[in-house]
């Protein structure tokens, strides 16, 4: 039971979230993942509500178990378990549980697309993009988006201390418009990204007579970034298939590109030997 | 041109460094984008360094370690791809055709790594027995160490004595392998825009898609991808707007319209 002295201030909850920005993963391992870093995150609140011995040892191996979430989402979880031990302490340790392994699956679901799939998708193909026409101000995107979201991982954390328990349903249905426009926009870029990053002619030509035909220009006219276009739709549609993972991808695109490159003299060995 | 042993050691802190933003806030230097570039600058050929780092960073776009998977280490590849192209004078295409096969080979390493870190994680269990909670904090801080190593120590090795093997493995290397790999670094980027349509509704929001790709394909050189981010922001507004006015109902429509007959009276009243 914690008693009413042992009541958390900001600056444990300051402290809990700066650990939980710098030390949620260092520990990761097969066995609890992210266990050992969600143990090292919440200490500072430990520290405070649990001044026994005995109860300290309930929470610490509570606290060690298996957890594993999208870093960013992990603040929510967080926030919230600090704010029912506040209430319960060590009372009840099979609620605290059950928040932490409830809430990290349907969290981890929405935060890897929003906060890795999509993010990425936006931030990062932009910055490459300004890298390859030699723009190194590009780089200074990603480090804008990150502080907007570290201040967003801050308010998840206080978000989830205020809301406790509550906020798993309610935050979802909010995260839901909010995704969803999100990948639109993350849709668009990807679309975009396609003939302005597969920088791959043809090095094909045919030549009757005087006439030398570049295939390039042939493909150029049906639809600009067609190649490029046909490369990415396969590739995925390679990547919908069961054994197909992205190292396996690497391969099958070098071996394309072998052939591609050597196109030519594929055509000029197959003609010399007729 | 022979690397510094100064820029080896700077190198190796920074991948050192890298990996833990990889596994905190990730801000940037833990992306092959920041590895090329930092390399191209440390070692005076930044243009190098952006186009290998660019290059690496749009193939890997889609590649992320979601619920603890390992992905190739592509951080450790873009700087040595990028010192390697820097030093050969070989040119940007080198690197990238050089980084993928790294970062591919150690990925091995990540998967050491991780185990490691099961050591700690024993060790913090036996602490908390005892209730000894800075035990439990220690063991998690050590467990920095096996992430950082297992960048620091192949970079610091394969930069200092890489140049002479991948020099003498390049005098073997035929012609058409070259050219292969230089069309191989070209491609390659689409299985990270691949693999970012596996995780995003492509089916249900294809069709800005395609208007992303129309805009880029045709627009080409007076078009910008950020103008076309501009253009999908609008889209996503315009579509949470329909959804948010359908959602309030026929009726909230049948009202607005009377409203804008109010307005349109009242203008007329002035004139």
């Amino acid at each position: 039971m914690s008693n009413e002295t042992n009541k958390l201030t900001k600056k444990d909850i300051r402290k809990v979230y700066i650990r939980n920005l710098f030390g949620l993963q260092l520990g990761w391992n097969y066995e609890k993942m992210q266990g050992l870093g969600y143990a090292y995150v919440i200490m500072p609140a430990l520290k405070k509500l649990y001044t026994t011995k005995e109860e300290m040892t309930k929470a610490l191996k509570l606290q060690l178990g298996f957890f594993n979430t999208t870093p960013a989402m992990s603040h929510l979880i967080v926030g919230a378990d600090m704010a029912l031990e506040e209430e319960f302490g060590m009372s009840d340790p099979t609620a605290i549980a059950g928040l932490k392994t409830g809430l990290m699956g349907p969290f981890a679901g929405v935060g890897d697309t929003l906060f890795v799939a999509i993010y990425r998708a936006i931030i990062f193909s932009i910055a490459s993009y300004m890298a390859l026409s030699g723009q190194v101000i590009g780089l200074i995107i990603p480090i804008i988006a990150c502080l907007a979201v570290l201040w967003v991982r801050y308010k998840f954390t206080y978000l989830g201390y205020v809301q406790g328990r509550k906020l798993a349903t309610e935050f979802a249905g909010q995260m839901k418009a909010f995704t969803e426009g999100a990948s639109i926009l993350g849709l668009t870029v990807v679309g975009a990204l396609i003939p302005s990053v597969i920088n791959f002619t043809l090095p094909l030509e045919y030549k009757m007579g005087e006439v030398t035909l570049s295939v390039q220009d042939m493909l150029d006219k049906i639809l600009p970034g067609l190649l490029p276009l046909g490369i990415v739709l396969f590739s995925y549609w390679l990547l919908g298939k069961k054994k197909m993972n992205s190292t396996r991808l690497i391969f099958v695109l070098i071996a394309l590109g072998m052939v591609l490159g050597n196109l030519q003299n594929i055509f000029s060995f197959i003609a010399s030997l007729f | 041109m022979s690397i510094s042993i100064v820029a080896i050691i700077i190198l190796t802190l920074y991948v050192g460094i890298g990996q833990l933003d990889a596994i905190s806030i990730q801000m940037g230097p833990y992306t092959p984008l920041f590895g090329g570039t930092i390399t191209g600058l440390v070692l005076g050929d930044l243009q190098t360094g952006l186009i290998v780092g660019g290059t690496l960073q749009l193939m890997t776009l889609g590649v992320a370690t979601f619920g603890g998977a390992t992905v190739p280490d592509f951080l450790s590849g873009s700087v040595m791809g990028a010192a390697f192209a820097i030093l050969s004078g070989k040119g940007p295409e080198y690197g990238i055709g050089l980084a993928v096969p790294i970062g591919l080979l150690l990925t091995q390493l990540d998967i050491v790594g991780r185990m490691t870190n099961t050591f700690f994680q024993h060790m913090a269990d036996k602490a908390a027995e005892k209730g000894d909670y800075k035990g439990v904090e220690r063991a998690n801080l050590l467990g920095a160490l096996p992430w950082m190593l297992t960048r620091m120590i192949p970079v610091f090795i394969g930069l200092t004595f890489g140049d002479h093997v991948v020099n003498a493995i390049n005098a073997f290397i035929p012609e058409w392998v070259m050219v292969g790999l230089k069309t191989a670094g070209a491609i390659l980027p689409a299985m990270g825009i691949a693999i970012l349509m596996r995780y995003l509704p492509l089916k249900k929001y294809f069709p800005f898609y395609i208007i992303g790709f129309v805009l880029m394909a045709f627009g080409g050189a007076n078009f910008s991808l950020l103008g076309a981010a501009l253009v999908g922001l609008a889209f996503a507004g315009i579509y949470l707007l329909t959804k948010r006015e359908a959602g309030a109902g026929s009726a909230a429509t049948s009202n607005q319209s009377s409203t804008v007959y109010v307005d349109d009276e009242e203008v007329e009243i002035d004139e």
